[in-house]
């Protein structure tokens, strides 16, 4: 009777403010939850914090965790928060009802998104709704936990729960569900990304590939295909294709690799398989060059124009003669730009080879350079060939109006690379002074200073679009 | 070997290259099951730390008896207690050596000891957790040397013993200068009897420091050390 009567005075009491925390008297285990509870509400955050210490622990049992949570309704903003995180750290189930019920009462912005993240550890199927709801808030901080809470819900129950939902919600919430279920390596649900990669709005698209690109197999490249069509040309559909290229990059064989995508592509309409040759320049393979190239070298200008870009697209150089060849023996103008432009870029790619092989790429081409412009791209490229060679293959140009902008620039790009710089330092300072004395760019004087006196330059952040 | 090591050991001085003792440092570690071996390794060191040598050859050999030395080495070292170039190292030895005579030595020299001198015996005796030194710095409690009085306060902590507790509690009503030491070291006594299962007699010691009087750090820490106490039992 006693005891029932001190835990009903305890709970009586948990709702009311407290007079200090610090002078309480405690020797028994009820007495220690007492404290606890008062410590929850101290306006001192290290007192506050010696509280909260506890409630992570399982000490005080189912019983603790109710009186801790009965605690949340009477803190402030900073109280709640920190008590929420605390219960979600303690894991008992017990807290959910009083979370649940902070979701749903006026809390603010930080407390909501600490009961959405605590629902990670403590919510159940019936919460997803709720949730989800979340996936498309206007605070993009209970966005964030949303999504992680839902990720982190344990279950395949969950999973399931989730994806029937696809069918149904806006196109954010779609997408989020999308981002989530491939979070969650929800291989099962595969079919219903495929069908969402064709979906009208783009945002569910995106998703969709993305979420195939993590979980798909070479089974389903075929299937992925359409994905890629539906997708807008430009950023959508370069991921797009990116997302089937990591499909692609699954398959460990390279002629495998080549043989199951070309019979992918067998599977599409003539007219839409060009559109796909992009993806097969990312995909990359000896099998592929001879499928691109004959169309790049093919009767109609508009399949041979997007044969060479898929040559250029090429993870590695060796499509790089593919490309010269077809820029050296066209008589059209334009394509003859395009290939050359393909060609250095590839030459200048850095992959496997190592930097004296690309800077042998870039006298090559030089060589077949037929104009300034063409002249300046190899010039810019050339800073991909970390070589004290390349610095004396570059340097006369400085001395060349067209060319000596350009020339300044990539001899500051050479010199930012420690390890070519320090070993040629003189060499180097006079390729600097020089720069220092020509370049109009103020930026490249600057680095070129720089790069004299010994010090780093830290390169400017591409601003977003 | 181990003769020309003890031979070269009297010209040791600070500088010298230690190689030449290496025998001894082999010797120290191989005997620690051979009684008879330590035994005359101890006599050897003894009569070092006796004879006319170097501060260092001697701070030397007191490392050496920490690790060998028992009861036949205290009065040795005892009569460096009180000197102010040898005490700390005679102290090194003391601390350390198991025998409770070396305890006894060093309750001795806390009474004795220039003021100066007397900290370091004091602390000594607290790492030592001597129980049987709290009514000797009960006494050192109470001395007008602030940092005698507070050498013997946190010793008091580090003993942590009930005893000890009660000892200090004392002195915290009335402790007016060193009151920090003696809630600090009140707060170790707690700590030391909360981890040797005396919960009961950690809980009155925390919940005597959190009362509204003491200052906000300590009642947190008191705070703390009573949950950490009613916590166990929940």
């Amino acid at each position: 009777m006693l005891r029932r009567t001190v835990f009903g005075w305890l709970v009586l009491g948990s709702l009311l403010l407290f007079p200090s925390a610090k002078s309480i008297a405690a020797d028994t285990p009820d007495e220690f939850l007492q404290l606890v509870v008062k410590l929850i509400g101290d306006s001192d955050r290290e007192f506050r914090a010696a509280g909260l210490d506890h409630v992570r622990t399982p000490a005080g049992g189912s019983e603790g965790t109710k009186l801790f949570a009965g605690r949340l309704p009477g803190l402030d903003s900073a109280g709640q928060t920190a008590l929420v995180s605390a219960l979600a750290d303690r894991g008992d189930p017990a807290a959910r009802p009083a979370i649940i019920g902070l979701l749903n009462s006026r809390a603010d912005e930080n407390v909501r998104t600490a009961a959405i993240s605590a629902l990670g550890k403590l919510g159940e199927p019936a919460d997803l709704r709720m949730l989800m709801t979340y996936l498309s808030s206007k605070s993009a901080a209970e966005q964030a936990a949303a999504r992680a809470t839902l990720t982190q819900m344990r279950g395949e129950k969950i999973t399931k729960a989730l994806a029937a939902e696809l069918s149904s919600g806006s196109p954010t919430t779609k997408a989020a569900l999308i981002e989530v279920l491939a979070d969650r390596r929800a291989s099962n649900e595969l079919p219903a990304f495929l069908t969402a990669s064709v979906d009208d709005n783009a945002q569910v698209r995106t998703a969709a590939m993305a979420a195939l690109g993590q979980l798909g197999s070479a089974g389903q490249l075929a299937a992925l295909l359409p994905g890629i069509l539906k997708a807008q040309r430009g950023g959508e559909r370069d991921a797009a294709e990116k997302s089937v290229a990591l499909v692609c990059s699954r398959i460990d064989n390279e002629d495998d690799r080549g043989t199951q995508l070309i019979k992918a592509l067998d599977a599409v309409d003539m007219a839409q398989r060009d559109q796909l040759l992009s993806l097969v320049g990312r995909v990359g393979g000896k099998k592929l060059i001879d499928f691109v190239g004959q169309i790049a070298t093919a009767g109609d200008a508009e399949r041979r124009k997007l044969g060479i870009d898929a040559l250029s697209k090429w993870p590695d150089a060796s499509t790089a003669d593919t490309l010269l060849e077809i820029a050296n023996n066209t008589k059209d103008s334009a394509e003859r730009s395009q290939a050359f432009q393909g060609y250095v870029k590839i030459a200048a790619t850095r992959d496997k080879r190592n930097d004296g092989q690309r800077l042998d790429r870039m006298k090559q081409a030089m060589q077949a350079a037929k104009s300034n412009e063409e002249q300046l791209l190899v010039i810019n490229r050339c800073r991909t060939a970390y070589d004290v060679e390349t610095l004396r293959f570059v340097f006369p140009y400085v001395d060349k109006a067209p060319f000596a902008e350009t020339a300044c620039e990539t001899i500051v790009e050479l010199a930012h690379h420690r390890e070519i710089r320090d070993p040629n330092k003189v060499e180097f300072n006079k390729a600097l002074d020089q720069v220092i004395a020509i370049s109009k760019n103020p930026e490249v004087v600057e680095r070129a200073n720089r790069y004299k006196r010994g010090e780093t330059w830290e390169r400017q952040a591409k601003a977003a679009n | 070997m181990l003769d020309e090591a003890f031979a070269i050991l009297k010209q040791y001085d600070w500088g010298s290259d230690m190689t030449p003792l290496a025998p001894i440092e082999d010797a120290v570690a191989a005997s620690h099951d051979q009684a008879d071996v330590r035994r005359d390794l101890e006599n050897r060191l003894i009569a070092t730390l006796q004879s006319d040598t170097s501060r260092d050859a001697k701070d030397y050999v007191c490392r050496k008896l920490a690790i060998v030395g028992t009861v036949a080495a205290v009065p040795a070292l005892e009569s460096m207690l009180g000197e102010k170039d040898y005490s700390h190292m005679a102290r090194i030895a003391l601390e350390r050596m198991p025998a409770p005579e070396s305890a006894q030595a060093l309750r001795d020299a806390a009474a004795k000891v220039s003021n100066e001198l007397k900290v370091g015996v004091i602390g000594s005796l607290g790492s030592r957790r001597d129980a049987a030194a709290v009514s000797v710095l009960n006494v050192l409690l109470k001395d007008g040397d602030h940092s005698v009085a507070r050498a013997a306060a946190l010793a008091l902590g580090a003993i942590g013993s009930v005893d000890a507790a009660s000892v200090l509690k004392v002195a915290a009503t009335s402790a007016a200068g060193n009151k920090p030491a003696v809630i600090d070291a009140l707060l170790a006594c707690a700590e030391a009897l909360l981890a040797g299962q005396k919960q009961t007699d950690a809980l009155a010691i925390y919940r005597s420091l959190a009362a509204d009087n003491q200052a906000r750090l300590v009642r947190l820490a008191a705070t703390r050390g009573i949950l950490a106490c009613t916590g166990k039992q929940s």
